[in-house]
């Protein structure tokens, strides 16, 4: 009983962690729209946002595990994220093109590591060729 | 009747049915008749059995004429009405109509008439469900018989003689049989010449009947014609001398431009265009299907994301565009037109309550016709090849959403305006709409072209209605009717076995 409690408290504290982290980011993000844009945020408008960001966060999560799980795997993959993201198109347009660039990415790094594993193979053939 | 001497290679009518009575059965289903038709069986067979022991057949069959002089009057009567024949009676009358030689054909017609009596008489026999006489019986007395026509053709004739056998029982029934056996001979003979099926089995078996196969193309002529009739009357006359009669001829000069203005310009001015291309389409096959899709494509306008996927569509369009060559071009601004307004309403929406796009077969049809565009407009799709894309089918129940909107006007307990009516059922169209394209997402997530049960409940329980507590099985055991229970929740039965399976 009491592990359970200390438990549920560790996960309470976590939370509370996690929400005060939140409401600090949210916090900076509405200070610089206020200096863009010239108009003051409130306080409860920012607590608000990042309680509604916070509970939409949980709202993913679960539904990316959802989805996972209904593609019949474990792991979340950009294929999930892609069709949370579907609703919106400037966000779902964004995301598609964060994943080709990352893709990119991918093939360079997968390019520049072939390119040295073939390196050192010939350098490790031609002294054993020129012995 | 002329006896005449035929060879064992050609077998006549009778010689066949003869064989067959002798080698069958004496059973009858019909046990109160039995008697009467064992007499008859009894004393045609006497003389049959005569016929087998003697080796020429004129003897036999003037053996077997006299006996059959005697019973035929007997057998005819004691028949009765056409409703309660035995094969075995049937086959009597055969032999009583059937002529030993043709009057109009020459033999070797002949042969596949009779051919096809055994048969007919065979199928009839177990059309009518008294197996006594089985086909592999009368297999043997076919394969004698040369020059056999293909089996499909046989079965082509088997409608023809199966009329022709009533036919003939109508005329023996009604007049004297040896009066009338060349008239009914006559009739069969000729009667063979007719290539359509008339339905035969009508009167006395409706059910077995094979209704001749409607044929589309006579409609999509008929449309043909109606587009032609509305393409003529709306082109200018001094462009009739222009008119082609290929397929792809070139569009008048007047309209050429503008067909490819409203290519360029994306977003909106595209969307309204493929409106238009659509509600002309629409007007031009159907106009009763006009009232279906003017509601979805005034839906189309108020919505701005759709745009983009409009867009994106159109340089598809356009990619396509330019691998056609330039004598094309005209044809292809054409096909490009319609082909938007087939490819957003398949981004945009899947699942549609409402009718949309024409069947395959029609838009090659369509294409033959064109000459003009109607109203400016290309409507007209070439007969490239269809891809399997996402299936456009017709709303079954036709009714739309109507249903729901009175469902709605019942539940409200107040009166209510016709516009507030029509909005619910906008909403209710983008709700449907929105649900089913999230349905098609979550099959092709899971890597599927069908949506499934599982697709539904992820659905659901995005929605909320199911959550860890209350699962789908609970919702439908709730709301389903009982019979939908035992075809959704799997359930152990004897043996082992689970229904539905998993």
């Amino acid at each position: 009983m009491e592990e359970v409690e200390a438990e549920e408290q560790q996960g309470f504290s976590h939370q509370q962690r996690l929400k005060a982290a939140v409401h600090y980011t949210v916090g900076c993000l509405c200070n610089e729209v206020a200096s863009d844009k010239e108009i003051q945020f409130s306080k409860q408008t920012v607590a608000a946002i990042s309680e509604l960001t916070f509970r939409q966060c949980e709202m993913f999560a679960k539904d990316l595990e959802m989805f996972a799980r209904h593609a019949k795997r474990n792991t979340i993959s950009t294929d999930d994220v892609k069709l949370l993201a579907r609703r919106s198109n400037s966000l779902l347009k964004y995301i598609t093109e964060k994943n080709e660039e990352i893709a990119q990415l991918n093939l360079e790094r997968k390019a520049k590591k072939k390119k040295q594993a073939e390196d050192a193979n010939q350098s490790s053939r031609e002294p054993a060729g020129g012995e | 009747m002329a006896d005449r001497y035929r060879p064992d290679s050609e077998p006549t009518t009778r010689t066949l049915l003869q064989r067959v009575l002798d080698t069958a059965d004496l059973r009858t289903p019909r046990r109160r008749r039995s008697r009467r038709t064992l007499a008859q069986r009894t004393f045609l067979e006497s003389p049959a059995s005569k016929r087998l022991s003697s080796q020429t057949k004129t003897t036999t069959r003037r053996r077997s004429h006299g006996a059959r002089s005697v019973v035929r009057l007997a057998h005819v009567q004691a028949n009765g009405d056409l409703e309660e024949q035995t094969p075995r009676t049937l086959l009597k009358n055969i032999l009583l109509t059937a002529p030993e030689s043709s009057i109009v054909m020459p033999d070797s017609v002949m042969k596949p008439v009779e051919v096809s009596k055994v048969v007919q008489s065979s199928r009839q026999e177990s059309s009518q469900g008294s197996l006594e006489l089985q086909l592999p019986e009368l297999e043997p007395s076919l394969t004698l018989a040369p020059g056999l026509p293909a089996p499909g053709k046989r079965k082509q004739r088997l409608r023809l003689s199966v009329f022709q056998q009533e036919v003939n029982q109508g005329l023996t029934r009604s007049q004297e049989p040896p009066g009338n056996a060349d008239v009914s001979s006559l009739t069969s003979s000729l009667s063979l010449t007719f290539a359509t099926p008339l339905q035969p089995q009508s009167v006395k078996r409706p059910g077995l009947a094979r209704r001749p196969l409607t044929r589309r193309a006579v409609d999509i002529g008929a449309l043909l014609q109606g587009l032609r009739d509305n393409s003529l009357a709306s082109a200018p006359p001094a462009d009739i001398v222009l008119e082609d009669t290929q397929p792809f001829s070139q569009p008048l000069v007047g309209c050429s431009p503008s067909v490819h203005h409203s290519l360029p310009h994306p977003s909106h001015i595209g969307i309204e265009d493929t409106e238009r291309a659509v509600s002309h389409r629409r007007q031009s096959i159907g106009p009763g299907q006009q009232s279906h899709i003017s509601l979805p494509c005034s839906e189309l306008q108020p919505q701005p994301p759709e745009v983009t996927e409009a867009v994106g569509s159109q340089e598809v369009m356009e990619a396509r565009k330019s691998k056609e060559s330039s004598e094309d071009e005209d044809t292809s601004g054409r096909p490009a037109g319609p082909e938007l307004a087939s490819s957003t309403p398949d981004l945009l929406k899947t699942k549609q309550p409402h009718q949309f796009l024409e069947p395959p077969s029609l838009p090659p049809g369509v294409a033959v016709l064109s000459s003009e565009p109607l109203e400016s407009m290309p409507v007209r799709l070439p007969p490239r090849p269809r891809t399997a894309g996402p299936r456009h089918h017709q709303d079954p129940y036709k009714a739309g959403l109507s249903y729901y909107a009175k469902l709605f006007s019942f539940y409200a307990k107040m009166p209510m305006e016709k516009k507030a009516l029509e909005i619910v059922e906008k909403c209710l169209d983008k709700y449907f709409q929105h649900l089913c394209n999230d349905l098609e997402v979550f099959a092709d997530h899971a890597g599927r072209k069908t949506v499934k049960v599982e697709d539904l409940e992820l659905l659901m329980r995005r929605q909320g209605l199911v959550t860890d507590q209350i699962s789908l099985h609970v919702l439908v055991e709730r709301h389903l009717p009982l019979e939908y229970r035992q075809l959704l929740i799997p359930c152990a039965f004897t043996g082992n076995s689970v229904f539905p399976t998993q």
